[in-house]
């Protein structure tokens, strides 16, 4: 984990720009989570097949107005597959009629948005716990709204299997790295405030990108949550392997300690393809021709559910990563509560079965005579 | 747990049908036959008053399942909490299932004491929909205690009247009546709850608990309704009573609790399959509703359809299974099967995306099933005048069981969710098939074909002459 890479510290450190980067070294393969708050706050993932691979910045343009190609990882031809996530948006809505359903708002409904390359971003470096890999991005627009309030991110890596203490506990590995997106304190614009957040996948443009949503019959991690969303890019040919991914699980929640009582589903738009690739410092630095962003909406609350304003909290958890996202499986403890439970009485049966032949074959030759 | 109730007094005096039969049969017979207590008309409405008696009770204990979600959202409370609006019904009756037939015999009489219980119910029920009115979760837990102390003994009465006025003359038709009368109180409590919160939210605009509170105090009109039929039917028993010189009606119940000593192991392997079985039905309707929303994207009406399906299919099938159980015989082996279908339909909703009207209907099946093969049999292995003691006790442990396994269900899922919840309710299962099957070896007699009983009651009886 390194904060500012290659960047010279006898320069004077600009303000509010932050570049983390994270590298996970495999056996012959590297990869390198950046996050950076220059312009639109973007996780940036790229995967090597080399051990030895680095990111170089090159910092007089990265400050500059002319970023392009200023962020690089080399060597250039063992990068395999790079992709970002970027935050460009945040829209706050007035659901008078409690629809939570945007696409069937007027316009005049939408208050403007917060664009989040507007933001002030805090330092990163600050934030950043080298031993549990972590970081947290908090900003803010500066007015009035966010004076008690913040839109953070909360940045992990791993370097092994696992999930969080708290819900949604996505099960990661150490391919994946979680993004944790919340909204705490912003004073709304309206008594039926609901907010809806602007993503955009950047991505090379042969490889075109698709929500699919699973069904899992095990909630036992997130309780009554049935499903798991993943926006992936593949080759159209489906028998090739996923190269990278966002994956979610369609749940957020109102308080800062997740609860079932908190919790509030959300659910995202099609992706749509954009004109040009969103403004991150970093995806703009980084991503030259032959890339292209696509953009969702991601939807929080359904209708009935509090508006903003009961807990002003709102979070929301996913994992980016490489290669195939993880799949759940069953906990050990409900597969031995099950091989218990059915184990003992087919036991029983089988024992059943065995004294009734005995008996029968004992008491059989006697036969019964009626006394009467 | 009415159909306890009903099964004891169909085995305990269907044996002395004959008795009274046309006892009183000279009244006057210049009434019209509409006021004559001996003429089917009359008898007709008091059997509709005795329906009605329970409607009230059965509508508003499935409150809090119909209005899960309202509930939980409006009073701010986890599943834990939520599931000790079930448990604190069931905690009274952990004692009053001994004492409710001995306080209607000895203390109040029938006609009072129906009319107290059914007080109760009421006070109880608007105590609840106070204590949401006011957003006091303890004056809620407060209702449904005082609401639970009416319930249970609710359905003893009810089953006395019904004694008392058809012995003899349909008992079993009438027994069958009430309950499917229990039933579709459930039913359209599930059904129509949802929709009455949504026309008051219309009305008043907006939710939270004010909604949620006159919601459910629209529910106690029904057991203002009940408590009505109460006085009435009280009324008419007491001109009955003064027209036909009848004697007083009581319960019959004898409960000595020295007698629990001498409980044979095979009546406590029925508690365990009772309590086992039971447990893994209530709690689960009461949580259904949410995990129909959420697993299989049901809208919330229907999610309510299904949460109900149980208790319709009960309603018709209970006299036809009923009937069945009693031509072949057989008890226990029907009891394993309705062990066995009870499991394999709890395992279609926990591991598969099945539709889940499949393994729901194949619940209510198992659960009426269960319900008129299980209560006789406990008449096969106490002598008679323990039957009193060992029905009470069954009840109380299986409301024991039930307001113990509500609030463990609730905290499972708020920490575990459906998935494990589902797993639990497996594992309860099997443990009451073992017992079940534990059953199936010491016994010679509970396990007998209906021919075969009757053989050995014959022979013994042939020994004894």
């Amino acid at each position: 984990m390194e904060f500012n890479p290659g960047f010279n510290s006898s320069q004077t450190p600009p303000l509010s720009v932050n570049l983390l980067h994270v590298r996970a070294r495999g056996e012959n393969d590297t990869l390198h989570f950046l996050l950076c708050s220059q312009g639109a706050p973007a996780l940036l993932v790229v995967h090597t097949n080399t051990s030895s691979s680095s990111v170089k910045v090159d910092w007089s343009r990265f400050l500059s107005d002319d970023v392009s190609g200023s962020v690089k990882v080399e060597p250039k031809g063992s990068v395999r597959y790079s992709s970002a996530l970027v935050f460009s948006r945040l829209w706050e809505y007035d659901d008078v009629n409690d629809t939570a359903d945007p696409a069937k708002l007027p316009p005049s409904s939408f208050f403007p948005p917060y664009e989040l390359q507007n933001f002030t971003w805090g330092d990163l470096n600050r934030t950043t716990n080298q031993i549990a890999h972590r970081a947290k991005l908090c900003g803010s627009d500066g007015s009035e709204r966010f004076f008690n309030g913040s839109f953070c991110l909360g940045f992990s890596a791993f370097e092994s299997e696992g999930r969080d203490g708290s819900w949604p506990r996505l099960l990661y590995n150490a391919n994946s790295s979680q993004l944790k997106f919340w909204l705490e304190g912003v004073k709304e614009r309206s008594n039926f405030s609901r907010f809806l957040l602007e993503l955009q996948y950047v991505g090379s443009s042969n490889l075109p990108s698709r929500v699919e949503t699973l069904r899992s019959i095990d909630d036992e991690y997130t309780p009554s949550i049935f499903q798991v969303s993943q926006w992936v890019s593949s080759p159209p040919n489906a028998t090739t392997p996923i190269l990278g991914y966002v994956q979610w699980k369609p749940v957020a929640y109102r308080k800062a300690t997740p609860a079932l009582v908190d919790a509030t589903p959300c659910r995202h738009s099609t992706p749509l393809l954009m004109e040009q690739l969103p403004p991150s410092g970093l995806v703009l630095a980084y991503f030259g021709k032959g890339y292209e962003a696509s953009g969702l909406n991601m939807t929080f609350s359904i209708a009935g559910d509090p508006f903003y304003n009961t807990t002003h909290y709102l979070s929301w958890s996913m994992l980016v990563g490489l290669g195939s996202p993880p799949t759940e499986s069953f906990s050990p403890l409900v597969i031995t509560i099950m091989a218990l439970g059915l184990g003992i009485p087919l036991l029983l049966i089988l024992l059943g079965a065995i004294c009734v032949c005995i008996q029968k074959q004992r008491s059989g030759p006697r036969g019964y005579v009626p006394i009467n | 747990t009415e159909e306890e109730e009903k099964e004891k007094k169909e085995g305990r005096h269907d044996e002395d049908d004959g008795d009274e039969r046309g006892s009183g049969g000279g009244g006057s017979r210049t009434m019209a036959a509409i006021c004559d207590p001996t003429r089917w008309p009359h008898r007709i409405i008091v059997l509709s008053l005795m329906c009605f008696l329970g409607f009230g009770s059965y509508f508003c204990y499935d409150n809090p399942s119909a209005l899960q979600q309202q509930v939980k959202q409006d009073m701010d409370l986890n599943t834990s909490s939520f599931m000790q609006l079930y448990a604190w019904y069931s905690w009274p009756n952990v004692v009053l299932c001994f004492l409710g037939g001995f306080l209607l015999d000895r203390v109040f009489g029938i006609r009072l004491g129906t009319i107290i219980f059914s007080l109760f119910v009421c006070v109880g029920q608007v105590i609840f929909a106070a204590g949401a009115l006011f957003n006091a979760f303890w004056l809620m837990i407060l209702g449904r205690f005082v609401f639970g102390i009416g319930g249970e003994s609710l359905a003893v009465a009810q089953n006395t009247y019904a004694v008392n006025w058809f012995k003899g003359k349909g008992l079993n038709l009438v027994f069958g009546l009430q309950l499917s009368m229990a039933r579709l109180g459930s039913t359209v409590n599930m059904n129509v709850m949802g929709l009455v919160y949504e026309n008051i939210r219309g009305l008043r605009d907006g939710t939270g608990y004010t909604t949620l509170g006159i919601t459910l105090m629209i529910a106690a009109a029904t057991c203002v309704f009940s408590l009505i039929c109460a006085l009435v039917l009280g009324y008419l028993d007491r001109r009955a009573e003064r027209i036909l010189k009848k004697e007083v009606c009581s319960t019959g119940e004898v409960i000595k609790l020295t007698d629990v000593k001498d409980f044979p192991l095979s009546l406590w392997l029925i508690f365990i399959i009772c309590v086992g079985y039971y447990v893994a039905i209530f709690p689960f309707i009461g949580l259904g509703q949410v995990f129909f929303i959420e697993k299989f994207n049901f809208s919330p009406v229907q999610a309510s359809a299904i949460n109900s399906i149980v208790y319709i299919i009960s309603a018709p099938a209970s006299p036809l299974l009923g009937f069945l159980v009693d031509k072949t015989g057989k008890n226990i082996i029907w009891v394993l099967m309705a062990v066995i279908i009870t499991l394999a339909s709890h395992m279609m909703l926990a591991f598969t995306f099945w539709n889940p009207w499949i393994a729901m209907c194949l619940l209510g099946v198992s659960y009426s099933l269960l319900a008129c093969a299980l209560w006789p049999m406990v008449a096969f292995v106490v002598p008679e005048h323990q039957l009193g003691t060992a029905y009470g006790f069954m009840q109380s442990i299986q409301n024991l069981g039930l307001a113990l396994i509500a609030m463990a269900a609730g905290a499972i899922l708020d920490s575990r969710g459906y998935l494990f919840l589902e797993v639990f309710f497996c594992a309860c299962v099997c443990s009451e098939y073992s017992s079940g099957e534990g059953l199936v070896f010491p016994g010679g007699e509970l396990n007998l074909s209906t021919s075969a009983r009757a053989r050995l009651q014959k022979d013994t009886l042939s020994h004894s002459e």
